[in-house]
């Protein structure tokens, strides 16, 4: 060998000496020495985890009834890793068969609220010989599985439908409320009503299973399981048989009364338009909501598997007035002469009145101002009233005086200058209820401090920052800027009914589990006492039993031939004027005022926007309520004209 | 006449390089268990036996053995005097194989020859044939390898480079750069002109880049491994996947059998090129330094002959067969674990493939040819 060529030979040598030393020292530090990472990478490779949704728990009536549980649906689902160019021919067929367009799947395969190994939805309900189609032409649809999902399902329809809610896929902003990790894209949520608020409970635990799959997705063998756990059963203190006369008894006295003349316009023909209403039943002596209707209504069964577009449209449509609105929560009105009960109330407390006080009622009141002239409705008079009087043929100059007198105390800054506001309060108004339900507005007890800041943030809606006698005269009989709920209505009376007890409205009584044992009990919660005389309460209530049993009382001929003898029944009338529409018509009931110890009772109220005065539309159905609820044969819902008493 | 047969048979034989032939073989057998952890998912999938490819491996491994005992039965000397015969048979069927409708067209290059169910690949055998070429031709002027000869040298490397190139098969095309560049080190050529060529090859190199010679694929492939973090799904998609499966083997590895990234087929390739990917995941740092080993102790024994002998061309042919086996072994290794670009160069003795085994098994063929006979 030439010497030369050794020295080469031995570079040779050193060279791939080195080169296989940067091997094991690479090999090294892939696998000894920096391997974690790489290795993580590994198995988030090479592990999926599938979610097996609980199916959630059922929603129950106060007499153990489903109204809300799930059905089992065929849903044809789409693997969203399908490679791109068999998506397209698969696309094509599938649409076909399932009545759609390619574009739809694709919109759905792209929706990115769906986690990339969960299957797509892209069919529900889809008829058994298309599934059996999909079944035996395996081959020509890769990716594509028929499954049984649980879908929501509410069997009544929109019965209860504002109070149950709905349900539907968690979005973005509910996902990021949530602790971490608690939803995944994808899962299903209440949405509203009880559904949201008893979320917890209905929802239970969703399984998982850990997937070893190979390059092409295709499972190799499974890891672990977690079985779902189901959701717990909400029983709701809600009666359906009472929901059911409360539902209908609005939708009759809706119908029919846009079918009469509304005879105190008198300018033109017009009918009622009664657009909308509720009527809300608790139980005064817990505070149990036995039934809450509003009016539109929806069937929240079409949320079920992802609402269609247009039905959403529809829901949102001001033409169609907002039926997905819960209006017993949602809706704030003028609680025209019901109020008077806060007035009464006010009055009797401060001293300001006693039950026999007297008013002489010329039929109207003049402050000896512009604009200060105060009328009864129809202008009657009802000569002297005390205050039960008052109350059942609703003067509304016995009032006017009260709230005269409380401005002049409030004008010498008395500490009675805000009775009327401090009352109202103290029974509830002004702030949410607490029901629960998500969306619930507070209403509005305007005083003078309201006065001023509206002032402030528009002079031009409200010229006068100061608190006038006028302001407080409208307060006094439920007019003017005061704005409550049907719910916070009832539970005022419900105060009064029960004797002192302000609850907070109670929507379940308890919590169970899959074998129907007991998680958890919902107690009735009373959130205030209100002192209570037993002179006023005995006084307001014999106004109250005047106006629906007298004659004379303003719902006296609503009432006629009602069995008062078994069933003794105290009432409100109310009817507000809402500028530029016809009157809001409202009507409160207490059945029976003094119950005996283990007898039930209910205060019911039911409230309809332009129709008319309380005994037009509302009573009526109040009426048939009751009927329903004591279990008397239900009277037809017959709607006045226009009676002349509020 | 059994005095002379007892000279011929056992004189040589008895300087067989056990070493080098045990270490062959051990990586062939590891290879070949390899191979059927690597393709027992692909198999179920293509419905064909679990053994399917570990038989025709062994089948391989019988005639590349068979073709290592015929080449070692030859006085290598005599292979030198049948080189130039061999090396432009190699030439020829290069040409041939790019005549369209005689090579078979697979994997985007036309470098195959179908033979009923198997397939002949030129390119691998021109390794060898180029390496008795270039020996030979070094050999005959050793004493006077002046300008005119290197050109011709340059010349010997650079027809079935060029007809390599032309399938394209880039990987060959490269094991046989370094083929000749080790060789001509070795053969004479002076420093100056050694120089000169790896500055000619470097800007040819960059020419071929710029210039578009190379496809796209081949230009992002070979780049990729400089800029390893990108996306798991574009370029890098191989070397990810590559990695993951090695690192994830740890210290000992899965266990035979039990690698994820192997059983769930994440690695392109892994029978073949990706061979290593195997070792790494199911039997870990232990069984990837091992094989290193193996592979480092049938090169130390490689080299070892070539200081050995006092003839130059059974030097050459060490450092031939050397330059091959560490290129391909440093670039196949080094390409899984990302620390050099990806080209399709197989393994010695572990990727599946018959003309790579038979040709490997040649090479050692010769290099324990000239180990026996290195005192002849």
């Amino acid at each position: 060998m030439i010497e030369g060529s050794r020295v080469r030979v031995s570079i040779v040598g050193v060279v791939v000496l080195a080169l296989f030393c940067a091997l094991f020292a690479r090999l090294w530090y892939l696998q000894v020495a920096g391997g974690t990472q790489l290795a993580a990478a590994a198995n988030a490779n090479r592990v999926r985890t599938v979610t097996d949704p609980a199916p959630r728990g059922r929603i129950l009536d106060a007499k153990g009834r489903e109204i809300a549980n799930n059905r089992v649906a065929n849903v044809v689902t789409i693997d969203r890793r399908l490679d791109p160019a068999v998506r397209k021919k698969v696309f094509a067929e599938l649409a076909l068969l399932l009545g759609t367009t390619v574009a739809e799947i694709d919109k759905r395969l792209s929706d990115a609220r769906v986690s990339p190994y969960t299957p797509v939805p892209v069919g529900i309900d889809v008829p058994i010989d298309t599934l059996a189609y999909i079944a035996e032409h395996k081959d020509a649809f890769p990716g594509v599985r028929a499954e049984p999902r649980a879908v929501r399902r509410y069997p009544l329809g929109s019965l209860a439908s504002h109070v149950l809610g709905y349900v539907g896929e968690i979005n973005e902003q509910e996902r990021a409320a949530k602790p971490k990790n608690a939803y995944e894209l994808g899962d299903e949520i209440g949405k509203s009503g009880v559904e949201k608020s008893f979320e917890k409970d209905l929802r239970g635990k969703s399984g998982k299973e850990r997937l070893e799959i190979d390059v092409q997705g295709r499972v190799l063998k499974t890891l672990s399981t977690t079985k779902p756990v189901p959701g717990h059963d909400v029983q709701l203190t809600l009666d359906l048989d009472v929901q059911n006369v409360a539902e209908s008894a609005l939708a009759e006295a809706m119908t029919t009364a846009r079918q009469t003349h509304d005879a105190s316009v008198k300018d033109k023909f017009e009918n009622y338009r009664a657009p909308a209403g509720s009527v809300v039943v608790l139980d005064a002596k817990t505070g149990s909501v036995v039934a809450m209707a509003s009016n539109p209504t929806y069937d929240p069964n079409t949320f079920a598997g992802g609402i269609p577009t247009q039905t959403y449209a529809d829901y949102n449509n001001p033409e169609n007035h907002y039926p997905l609105l819960n209006r017993a929560i949602q809706g704030q009105y003028a609680p025209g002469s019901t109020f008077k009960l806060v007035t009464s109330l006010a009055g009797l407390a401060t001293g300001r009145i006693s039950p026999g006080t007297t008013v002489d009622d010329k039929g109207f009141i003049d402050l000896g101002v512009e604009g200060g002239r105060f009328q009864n409705a129809g202008n009657v008079a009802h000569g002297t009233v005390d205050l039960p009087n008052a109350l059942t043929v609703s003067s509304d100059v016995y009032f006017y005086e009260i709230g005269r007198a409380f401005w002049g105390d409030f004008h010498r800054n008395a500490p009675t200058g805000n009775a009327i506001q401090d009352e109202a309060r103290t029974l509830g108004f002004g702030a949410p209820t607490g029901i629960g339900l998500s969306g619930e507005v507070k209403g509005r007890v305007p005083d003078s401090a309201w006065k001023a800041a509206v002032h402030a943030e528009r002079p031009d809606a409200f010229p006068y920052a100061q608190w006038l006698p006028g302001d407080n005269i409208n307060l006094a009989v439920g007019q003017g800027d005061l704005l409550v709920t049907p719910l916070q209505l009832a539970t005022a009376y419900e105060t009064v009914a029960n004797g002192g007890t302000l609850f907070t409205p109670r929507l379940a009584s308890q919590v169970l589990d899959l074998s129907q044992k007991r998680v958890r009990v919902i107690p009735p919660t009373p959130k205030a006492t209100v002192a209570l005389p037993e002179g006023a309460r005995r006084a307001i209530m014999a106004g109250l039993r005047g106006a629906v049993q007298d004659a004379k009382g303003t719902a006296g001929t609503v009432f006629a031939g009602f069995p008062f003898a078994q069933q003794d029944l105290a009432g409100k009338t109310g009817t507000a004027q809402v500028v530029g529409k016809q009157d809001t018509s409202v009507f409160v009931a207490i059945n029976p005022p003094d119950p005996a110890p283990d007898q039930p009772q209910y205060v019911v109220v039911a409230l309809i926007e332009e129709g008319g005065f309380g005994a037009d539309t509302a009573a009526p159905i109040v009426r048939r309520v009751i009927e329903g609820l004591v279990g008397l044969p239900l009277t037809p819902i017959r709607i006045a004209s226009a009676t002349t008493a509020d | 006449m059994s005095h002379r047969r007892a000279r011929l048979l056992s004189t040589p034989l008895r300087h067989l390089d056990v070493l080098l032939i045990g270490a062959t073989l051990s990586i062939s057998g590891l290879g070949m268990i390899m191979i059927y952890s690597a393709t027992k998912a692909r198999t179920r999938e293509e419905g064909v036996s679990s053994l399917y490819y570990v038989n025709r491996q062994g089948i391989w491994i019988v005639l590349g053995v068979l073709t290592m005992a015929a080449v070692m039965a030859i006085d290598y000397r005599k292979l030198r005097d049948l080189a130039p015969i061999g090396y432009l048979g190699m030439v020829f069927l290069l040409g041939a194989v790019l005549v369209p409708g005689v090579g078979t067209i697979a994997k985007g290059s036309q470098a195959r020859f179908q033979l009923g169910a198997f397939q002949l690949q030129p390119s691998e055998f021109t390794k060898f044939f180029l390496i008795l070429m270039l020996a030979a031709y070094c050999y005959l002027h050793r004493n006077d390898f002046g300008l005119r000869r290197v050109f011709v040298a340059v010349a010997i490397c650079g027809l079935p480079l060029a007809l390599v190139m032309l399938q394209p098969d880039l990987g060959t095309a490269l094991v046989l750069g370094a083929i000749s560049f080790a060789m001509l080190t070795i053969g004479g050529v002076r420093g100056r002109y050694l120089a000169i060529l790896a500055l000619v090859v470097f800007t040819g190199a960059i020419g071929a880049v710029n210039l578009g010679v190379l496809k796209q694929y081949q230009v992002d492939r070979l780049t990729s491994f400089l800029n390893q973090s990108r996306d798991t799904r574009g370029t890098t998609y191989n070397l990810d996947q590559s990695k993951i499966a090695i690192a994830s083997g740890g210290l000992t590895g899965e266990g035979l059998g039990q690698g994820t990234q192997t059983n769930g087929r994440f690695v392109p390739e892994q029978h073949t090129d990706f061979i290593f990917t195997a070792v790494g995941e199911e039997l870990g740092f232990v069984g990837g330094a091992t094989l290193l080993a193996l592979f480092g102790l049938v090169v130390w024994r490689t080299w070892r002959t070539a200081r050995l002998t006092n003839d130059l061309f059974g030097t050459l042919v060490c450092v031939g067969v050397i330059a091959m086996f560490t290129f391909q072994i440093f670039e196949n290794v080094g390409m899984t674990m990302g620390i050099m670009p990806i080209t399709g160069i197989p393994l010695p003795f572990m990727s599946y493939g018959g003309s790579s085994t038979i040709v490997c098994f040649a090479c050692i063929g010769l290099v324990a040819n000239v180990h026996m006979r290195r005192f002849s």
